[in-house]
């Protein structure tokens, strides 16, 4: 009866926690084994790092806070019926998602002019592997957030700003671990 | 039990209470973090300094990016979860 009220208490729909709970389980299992390996050859994981650009990841940073912070406003102004505040801040929340695809882009590319790709060294295997499914992530994201603004009904909102949330949550676990534990 | 409670609320009570406070919250935090690793720090002290800003921004979303702010048990055990994964994070790190 009370695990009843304590799964109750959760807001949302339960099946996005489990999706929620299952992504930072697969990044967080992903982020041990990067400093697992990383013990190693600490000195060739600093330098590698050192290649990485983290003002870019910095400022991708709060792209994504801000982003979190106007799909989680759309759900508010949805519940009291502001509907084109609501699709207004759910389209601006998708394009600062597109602006982290283009910054991470950005990066990627500069990687490649490099000549750094996945067998470059283990660190850019993990780094490529992470960023890259997290970047997935926003893109799929990103499409979410376009078609709740479509179809606004507010359990809709709901879903499809957590899914964002939690996107948002990963990349702030990801982001320290590996652009700037060298 | 009455000291654990207390202990909650008032940490309950240190969260940004509002959106806009909580988005600036994460703003500052995230500076912060850029900004500490400009320091010439000993590494152990950046890394637990980059872990416990990384714990604080991550329950904050928690908190009122994802509302378990209104489910004080939920929100204590994903804070216990993260706290566990930066301890594993920064153990591996300084090993």
């Amino acid at each position: 009866m009370s695990d009843t009220s304590l799964i109750d208490e959760l807001p949302g729909e339960l099946l996005m926690w489990v999706l929620i709970i299952s992504e930072l389980l697969v990044f967080g299992a992903g982020l041990i084994a990067f400093m697992a390996v990383r013990l190693t050859d600490p000195a060739g994981f600093a330098e590698a790092q050192s290649h990485l650009y983290r003002t870019g990841a910095a400022f991708n940073t709060a792209v994504l806070v801000t982003s979190g912070y106007l799909a989680a406003q759309a759900l508010n102004w949805r519940k009291v019926a502001r509907r084109g505040a609501a699709r207004l801040a759910l389209i601006g929340a998708a394009l600062l998602g597109v602006m982290f695809l283009i910054i991470k882009g950005v990066e990627y590319t500069g990687k490649a002019a490099q000549g750094i790709t996945f067998e470059t060294h283990p660190f850019f295997m993990f780094y490529y592997l992470l960023t890259g499914f997290h970047a997935a992530h926003v893109l799929a994201g990103v499409g979410i957030l376009l078609l709740v603004a479509w179809r606004d009904d507010a359990r809709n909102i709901e879903a499809g700003a957590q899914f964002w949330h939690m996107v948002d949550l990963v990349w702030i676990m990801l982001f320290p671990v590996i652009y700037l534990l060298g | 039990m009455s000291q654990a409670s207390s202990f909650f609320k008032c940490a309950r009570q240190r969260l940004p209470n509002s959106l806009p406070r909580a988005w600036l919250t994460l703003l500052a935090l995230s500076l912060v973090s850029a900004l500490l690793t400009m320091l010439p720090v000993l590494p152990e002290l950046l890394g637990a300094g980059i872990l416990i800003l990384a714990l604080i921004k991550a329950r904050v979303i928690l908190a009122l990016y994802l509302d378990l702010a209104k489910s004080q048990v939920w929100l204590r055990g994903f804070t216990a979860v993260l706290t566990g994964f930066v301890l594993v994070i920064f153990s591996l790190y300084r090993m």
